[in-house]
């Protein structure tokens, strides 16, 4: 058991400095609208690195997901969070709401 | 009403599966049968942490600034697929052999070690998939009362509750099927699978964080055939960590693993169990 402890604390000391400094980043917003859709559902990038704002006006919980993008966020009602993604290879990234699975949209990176 | 039953179904069996799998493989061995608490212990953390993660994603209480939940779920995913490899390699090792130290209560202190792997692993899974259908719930329920189907979205959460413990049950049943001996090797390969699986989420994690490379992103998009969006490919993509678009470490540090898994298993078989105490109490058996 310690040693499981240890190899934990040693992981954690490695990886956290890396956590740390980050500059400011181009950002879109995507929105959970009231009705149950992605807005916009089509959603157009820059390749890099970028964040989404995302945000659930709806008054229930929302899961954006996607494992093109690797990315998951829970959000509760009403909630406003963001993800930070890396893409650099130009192509449609679908992405869709693991709770409302009709929910769907596309994130499009253009290219260079 | 449907939808919600299905979702909460969906997200139980997902942390039942893993109970259940686990359960059933510590069943079949005398010496699995040690580990049967750390199970429910594993269980009981797992739901005290669901709470402590669905209170953080409905915004009461953000302790972990940031990337932290992210960097949180990236070590918890890696910490579980080391442990369970330990943990299967070990029983491997002892399975049989140990029957008789376990009776005469000599290996119990030695063992206690070997069994967090268990511990660790059905707390990830039943915090995550907890904390998820806690969120998913409260909003059904909010959004419910604006509708005044309270009593109904609540019925439909426990009827997809009840459903997820049936899945359970025929699990269990499996083993009554197929001969034990086949049963543990079959939940043997399923909970290195799982590992494996956790790994690579753990990997996705760590490149959205930025801190693994991906040396070429993707090796190969398999989209068109197997998309991990729904059906099988999200199936697989759930449990043994298939992705329709790996990137290249995520791919090597997989195919390690695997090397890794092979290399311990083989050595565990061929060393003979060590005694726990040497000359120890030999109970005629």
């Amino acid at each position: 058991m310690r040693s499981a402890w240890r190899w934990l604390a040693v992981l954690a000391a490695c990886l956290m400095p890396m956590a740390a400094a980050r500059a400011e980043l181009p950002t879109h917003t995507l929105t959970f609208t009231a009705d149950g859709r992605f807005d916009p559902p089509r959603l157009e990038v820059e390749p890099g690195r970028f964040k989404i704002v995302l945000v659930n006006q709806s008054t229930q919980a929302v899961e954006f997901e996607s494992l093109p993008l690797r990315a998951e966020k829970v959000l509760a009602p009403g909630v406003t969070s963001f993800v930070v993604l890396s893409l650099s290879r130009p192509g449609e990234y679908p992405f869709f709401d693991d709770f409302h699975p009709q929910a769907k949209g596309v994130l499009v990176v253009k290219p260079k | 009403m449907g939808e919600i039953a299905f979702i909460v179904w969906r997200e139980s069996v997902e942390a039942l599966l893993v109970v259940g799998i686990l359960y059933a493989w510590l069943r079949t061995e005398p010496a699995g049968r040690r580990g049967l608490p750390w199970l429910w212990a594993g269980v009981g953390c797992g739901l005290l942490l669901a709470g402590a993660l669905a209170l953080a994603l409905l915004g009461l209480a953000t302790w972990l600034p940031g990337d932290g939940p992210e960097w949180f779920q990236a070590v918890m995913a890696l910490a579980a697929s080391a442990l369970v490899v330990q943990m299967v390699v070990w029983m491997r090792r002892h399975g049989r052999g140990l029957k008789r130290e376990l009776q005469t209560g000599a290996a119990q202190q030695v063992e206690s070690g070997h069994w967090w792997g268990l511990l660790v692993l059905v707390m990830v899974a039943v915090a995550r998939e907890g904390s998820e259908t806690v969120v998913f719930l409260y909003g059904s329920v909010l959004s419910s009362q604006q509708h005044g189907g309270v009593g109904a979205a609540v019925l439909a959460g426990l009827g997809g509750f009840v459903a997820a413990l049936a899945t359970f049950w025929l699990l269990q049943l499996g083993g009554k099927v197929i001969t034990w001996r086949r049963f543990f090797q079959l939940t043997e390969i399923l909970l290195l699978l799982l590992a494996g699986g956790l790994l690579v989420g753990a990997c996705d994690r760590l490149i959205a964080l930025g801190a693994l490379p991906t040396l070429m992103d993707p090796v190969w998009d398999t989209s068109a055939w197997l998309d991990t969006g729904a059906g099988l490919g999200k199936l697989l993509a759930d449990f043994a960590g298939y992705r329709a678009t790996p990137a290249l470490s995520q791919l090597l540090i997989w195919l390690a693993y695997w090397v890794v898994v092979a290399w311990l298993l083989r050595r565990a078989g061929r060393t003979p169990a060590p005694r726990a105490v040497a000359g120890g109490h030999h109970v005629a058996g």
